[in-house]
């Protein structure tokens, strides 16, 4: 799709300590395989989305280390356009380091660009979303602003840090406002996921940003409509939609997936996730291993139990260890005899012989990257 | 630049013993380690050796090889500079044939190494598994002056005559090349691996290629003309893990070779920095262990799916073993299904292919049974 720019928005994404404290929830290690943003790169590259721009807020090196060049999303390599986005005086002025800022530092998008739709898609809502349908309506219906949401059972328990969407019959979206998380029971909440048209960003940013440095998208899309500027139209997501919005969400999706019924709804045979290639051998289960119930990265080494849990590029499980109920992050190595359950064990940890750690079910453990215990 | 090294794979065989894995698939692109394919580990020698400009040699059912190797992306020989061709046999003003031999498929190249001109040219085998890096062979060719160097390694003296056994005086030159000999006088054998100075390689090619009455083959006809004629030829010993899977059972053994029960002298989880083979990523998902599965003793790619018991198993990408089934000492390859309560014992399960519901596969005792019968397209 040669006429849109996809944007994928590390800005909006909120701070799940203290998983977050080192690195952007998008470039989050997820089942042992994935960062969170490659569910929205994938979803770029499988609509033909070619001009892509990462809107970083901070932790490059993260980020960077994870996407490179994004050759491993990208089609073509020469036809495309990757860029990423960073907002140098943004980190001079905190509050300013928003996306819209970003946007307007990097302007080739609003103004270098012969574009006419703008996607932006966050980096931890996880979705097989195809958007090639929702540009479609959104071009057929000649929208300005179209919002993809999705229904959820009871917003007071999913999707915490995005909006609430009201909208009328005709999909126009007349209330539109941050879930303050009590209201209880089903609710319609934005994905995050804008389409715009580029001259109508444009002119928003132009029209608001100088009045409000700190505006940010989300409320400038609330803005635009509450005063009567630019209407909003609904896109309502059908598939399977879950938002990273905090640490027991995140332990609690993980383990979700281990259910094949629902691993299904989100990995289809027609829509592959691509993700950074490590050239890890396959993994190695020893004579005397135990595995139930789990997801087992490349690399792994696994001699001793496993059960209902997932395990990391890389990571060693020495005989006689127990894991259980547990999340390891790439390179952490488990002793011998060595008890995990409800833990989330993060990367190039040490887990020495017969040490007894973890959580419980409701509150599980987290180990900070690099911990030797 | 001048270039230091070129190498060339030769890959055309057709690998007649690994019966239907190869009725359609060329032997260097028979899958093994369940996520490899056996000429990612030359290529990958190449690449973790620094080298850049690689021609592979392809004849035999050779579309699904020339479009694996690709731009040589999937080993990094895509850089600046870097150069990867697959070489087919090709028509010319002379006319045209298949390569009739491995020193004529060469010789029918030499425009590609001549377009490179380097000093020297490594000719590997591309359906040999080992993880090594030239360097040190390389050095040793320049540290002696030599025309030519040939890997070696020592084999078991009663297995010596299957091999092409070198005769070597103290200081490792080449006195004499004997292939299969009936009363082998050393038991290093040829690995199939050379590095040739350029010059030295095109004129004993030119030479051979006139002459009707050779086989045009290194080990029977180039190394031992050179020997003749007096150049310098010898010998670099590896030491290290190295087979040649010609037969269902070698393939079925080297593939247990990487299981931790194995052999030590071949782990895949050592090879680490520039050690590492490269393959082709398939973006599958992470694999799945069910809740009832057991597995022990083995070796699992990404994409897997195993809901019964496999124990000392290879397994590929988008295999399936439903629950209940029971899979012992076997490989199951790229897609393949195990149904529920099938048994599987001593086998090799071939791309895509199902065993169904309830079946056994079960060999004589001391053989591999080939199950390879597509079935499991569109299951």
């Amino acid at each position: 799709m040669k006429n849109v720019i996809g944007l994928i928005n590390f800005h909006s994404s909120p701070e799940i300590s203290p998983l977050t404290d080192n690195r952007p929830l998008g470039s989050t290690s997820f089942l042992g395989r994935y960062a969170l943003c490659d569910f929205a790169l994938s979803a770029f590259c499988n609509a033909g989305i070619d001009t892509i721009g990462l809107l970083v807020k901070d932790h490059q090196r993260s980020i960077l280390k994870h996407v490179g060049s994004l050759d491993s999303w990208t089609r073509n390599t020469k036809t495309s356009q990757r860029i990423i986005m960073y907002n140098e005086p943004g980190h001079q002025n905190l509050a300013c380091n928003t996306d819209l800022q970003n946007i307007k530092e990097n302007d080739w998008a609003l103004y270098d660009s012969n574009a006419n739709y703008i996607v932006v898609a966050p980096a931890h809502i996880i979705a097989s979303l195809d958007l090639r349908p929702i540009l479609a309506e959104h071009i057929a219906r000649h929208e300005k602003i179209t919002v993809v949401g999705t229904k959820v059972k009871d917003a007071s328990k999913e999707f915490l840090s995005e909006n609430i969407l009201k909208a009328d019959k005709d999909g126009c979206i007349y209330d539109n406002y941050p879930n303050p998380g009590d209201e209880k029971g089903p609710a319609i909440l934005s994905m995050a996921i804008y389409i715009i048209n580029r001259t109508v960003l444009a002119d928003m940013i132009h029209r608001f940003l100088p009045a409000n440095p700190s505006l940010d998208l989300r409320k400038l899309i609330y803005q635009a409509a509450e005063e009567g500027q630019y209407q909003c139209h609904l896109h309502l997501y059908e598939g399977y939609a879950r938002c990273i919005d905090s640490f027991d969400h995140y332990m609690e999706y993980s383990f979700e997936l281990l259910n094949p019924e629902i691993a299904e709804q989100l990995f289809r045979p027609d829509w592959p996730i691509y993700t950074k290639s490590h050239d890890t051998p396959p993994a190695l289960y020893g004579a005397k291993s135990s595995v139930k119930d789990s997801m087992v990265a490349n690399g792994a080494l696994i001699e001793g139990n496993v059960e209902h849990s997932i395990i990391g590029r890389n990571v060693r499980i020495a005989p006689g260890a127990n894991v259980k109920n547990a999340i390891i992050f790439s390179s952490t190595h488990i002793g011998e005899n060595a008890l995990i359950e409800d833990a989330l064990i993060d990367k190039y940890s040490m887990i020495t012989r017969s040490k007894k750690i973890g959580g419980t079910k409701e509150n599980p453990l987290y180990l900070h990257q690099g911990a030797i215990v | 630049m001048s270039i230091k090294i070129a190498a060339m794979i030769l890959a055309g065989g057709k690998g007649t013993r690994l019966q239907s894995l190869t009725r359609k698939t060329a032997k260097p692109a028979v899958s093994y380690g369940g996520k490899y394919r056996i000429i990612d580990f030359p290529l990958s020698n190449c690449a973790n050796s620094g080298i850049s400009h690689v021609g592979v040699l392809t004849q035999y059912e050779s579309s699904e090889l020339n479009t694996y190797i690709g731009s040589g992306r999937n080993w990094g020989i895509n850089g600046v500079d870097a150069l990867m061709s697959v070489l087919t046999p090709k028509q010319t003003e002379e006319g045209s044939s298949w390569y009739r031999g491995t020193a004529d498929a060469i010789y029918e190249n030499l425009d590609w190494l001549d377009e490179i001109d380097p000093e020297y040219v490594l000719i590997l085998s591309g359906d040999h598994i080992y993880s090594c890096t030239y360097n040190e062979m390389l050095n040793l060719t320049e540290e002696k002056d030599a025309d030519c160097t040939i890997s070696v390694c020592e084999v078991p003296w009663e297995e010596a005559s299957r091999f092409g056994i070198l005769e070597t005086d103290e200081e490792g030159n080449i006195l004499a090349f004997k292939e299969k000999p009936k009363q082998p006088k050393s038991n290093l054998a040829s690995m199939g691996i050379y590095i040739f100075k350029y010059k030295s390689l095109r004129s004993a090619l030119v030479a051979d290629a006139k002459d009707e009455t050779s086989d045009h083959d290194f080990g029977k006809n180039i190394i031992p003309s050179m020997l003749e004629g007096g150049k310098k030829l010898i010998a670099y010993t590896y030491k290290g893990y190295w087979k040649d899977v010609g037969t269902i059972a070698s393939l079925h053994q080297a593939n247990m070779d990487l299981l931790l029960s194995g052999d030590p002298t071949i782990n895949l989880m050592s090879m680490t920095g520039g050690q590492r083979i490269y393959s082709e990523d398939n973006h599958a998902t992470p694999q799945f262990i069910g809740p009832k599965a057991t597995v022990k003793d083995c070796l699992i790619n990404q994409g897997a799916k195993v809901y019964g018991s496999v124990d000392h198993c290879v397994i590929s990408s988008d295999v399936i073993v439903e629950e209940g089934a029971s899979v012992a000492n076997s490989v199951l390859m790229l897609g393949a299904r195990i149904e529920k309560g099938a048994k599987v014992v001593d086998a090799m399960i071939g791309p895509h292919a199902l065993v169904e519901e309830g079946e056994e596969v079960k060999p004589e005792k001391g053989t591999i049974a080939l199950v390879s019968n597509k079935k499991a397209l569109g299951r």
